[in-house]
Formats: C-alpha cells, sequence, structure tokens
C-alpha cells in the first residue's frame, strides 16, 4: 500500500489486494467480536432460542466482558466504583457495540470498491472519523491479543524472530498503525 | 502511547498555561467532575492529538501538551464540568478508543 494522498478535498490510497482481503478480514472479526444483534446472521426462527438470545442481549443487564480486547474497546468509566462503571455501561455500551460496527462497515464498504485493489481506495472526507476510530479499534484488538500491555513489551515484540508466530500478528499491527499514521498525515 | 513518526510536532508557541482569574462568583460552584485521558502504549500520539482537537476544539499547542502529559505522566485531565458533562466526554473518549475515566475533581 502506498501513503494516502489528498485529491480535492478527499483522500486516496493505492492498497494491494492482500492488504484488502487482511483488513477486511479483520474487520469482519471486528464486528463478530461487537456482536451487536442482528449483526451476525438472521434471528434464529425458533421461538424459544430466539427468547434465550433476547434475554442473553437484555441490554439492561450488561455483563463486562471477559474477552480482555472487548474490555479495552469499553474501559470502565468509574474505576473505583464498580455500581457507577455499570449504570455508564447500561446507558452506553450498546450504543457504542452498534456505532463501532456501523464505522467498521464503511471501512469494510471503501475496501470492497477498490475491487481487490484494482481500483485505488477512496475516503471521503465525512468518512475520515470513522477511519481513524476503527482502524484504531482493530489496533487496540490486534494489541490485546499481543499482550502489549507498556512500552516494553511493545519494543520485545518489535525483536521477535520471523519464525515466531506473533511476528505476522505483530508486522500486521504495525501495517495498521502505518495506515492510520498515513491518513492523519494528511489530513 | 507509540511514536510512529519520527519527526517532532512544533513546540507548543502560547504553551497554554495562561490562569485565568475565577469571577467571585463562581468561587462556590466550581466544577466538581473531571474526565481524565490515561496513557496506553497503543494508541499513536498524533492520534491523540487529533482526538482533543476535533472533540474538544483544542488548539495544536494545547492539544500537543495535553499527548504529551498523557504520554510522560501516565495521565492527564483533559476537561472539566457537571457528571453529566462529564460522562458525556469520556463516552466520547472510548468512541475514540481512547481510555478515559471520569472522577471527582480534587
Amino acid at each position: 500500500m502506498k501513503a494516502f494522498k489528498k485529491r480535492r478535498g478527499e483522500f486516496w490510497a493505492k492498497i494491494e489486494e492482500p492488504e484488502v482481503a487482511l483488513v477486511s478480514s479483520l474487520l469482519e472479526q471486528l464486528i463478530e467480536l461487537l456482536d451487536v444483534p442482528g449483526e451476525n446472521g438472521p434471528e434464529p426462527e425458533d421461538p424459544f432460542e430466539a427468547l434465550a438470545r433476547e434475554l442473553a442481549d437484555d441490554p439492561d443487564q450488561p455483563e463486562v466482558s471477559d474477552d480482555p480486547a472487548v474490555r479495552r474497546l469499553f474501559p470502565d468509566a468509574y474505576p473505583h466504583d464498580p455500581a457507577a462503571s455499570s449504570d455508564f455501561r447500561r446507558f452506553t455500551e450498546a450504543d457504542q457495540r452498534r456505532r463501532k460496527v456501523a464505522e467498521a462497515r464503511v471501512v469494510l464498504e471503501a475496501l470492497a470498491e477498490t475491487d481487490a485493489g484494482a481500483r485505488p481506495l477512496r475516503v471521503p472526507a465525512d468518512d475520515v472519523t470513522a477511519w481513524l476510530r476503527t482502524l484504531n479499534a482493530l489496533r487496540l484488538t490486534v494489541a490485546t491479543r499481543l499482550d502489549i500491555t507498556d512500552e516494553e513489551s511493545a519494543e520485545q515484540l518489535h525483536e521477535l524472530p520471523d519464525t515466531d508466530p506473533r511476528a505476522f500478528m505483530y508486522s500486521v499491527y504495525e501495517f495498521l498503525g502505518w495506515m492510520q499514521e498515513s491518513l492523519l498525515r494528511v489530513l | 502511547m507509540t511514536l510512529m513518526s519520527t519527526t517532532p510536532e512544533a513546540p507548543a508557541p502560547a504553551g497554554g498555561t495562561a490562569v485565568v482569574e475565577r469571577p467571585a462568583d463562581e468561587l462556590l460552584t466550581q466544577p466538581p467532575w473531571v474526565t481524565i485521558v490515561w496513557d496506553d502504549p497503543v494508541n499513536l500520539m498524533s492520534y491523540v492529538t487529533h482526538v482533543f482537537v476535533t472533540y474538544f476544539h483544542y488548539s495544536k499547542a494545547k492539544a500537543h501538551e495535553l499527548m504529551m502529559q498523557v504520554h510522560n505522566e501516565g495521565k492527564a485531565v483533559v476537561a472539566s464540568g457537571s457528571r453529566e458533562e462529564m460522562e458525556r466526554d469520556v463516552n466520547a473518549m472510548h468512541e475514540f478508543g481512547l481510555w478515559a475515566t471520569l472522577d471527582r475533581s480534587e
């Protein structure tokens, strides 16, 4: 992929087919992780199963996810007050999840429009925020999977041999950061 | 935060350190809540600055100063106001993927 360029108020970049496939796949996984009702396949026809799903998705009883990536996307608002944090989640998290999915779809569509990299990637000015936030959400998710918890752990990953299974994921993490930085630079 | 770019931002010319005297009639109504942004090793420095400029409408200099405070000191107070206002700001920071919390101001 080449760095973003600004042309007539829009942002353009040449992107290669493997990069389109990679980022699209990550976005699909992010959307699945965000688990918004109705976004992951059709609602079940069995009424019992539908009820079970509805109960599981009850927005009045948000549960703190046991997935560290989800916890990082929706941190506690009140670190010293679990009850207030829980109230905050009840009022914000469902909307947050829906918005993140909607923004991920904006990025996914723009990637699809490149026709697997045959055409340049186009980001209209109105979509820049969705792009920056989505690339950031992907980086946060990949970073959690890589156990990047501080500057030192990030630096250690930098020195992994190519044979380490985490090396590819770390290169993905760096690519996403490069892409985000590239867009930020031309704003 | 992680620094992708090696080009440093220009130093803040104004610094944003001017202290405005609080009028006497506001002494008892100090904003009781603050929004705090915490350092994390993932978010790009340029992105955090961008968020402070676009969401809070801070000048580039002020946004950069706050971002550096987050980076160097581990956290920074980025806004103060009523609890409702701060919940709105924290929610917005979470939308951007920043690690933000609210607390009573000291």
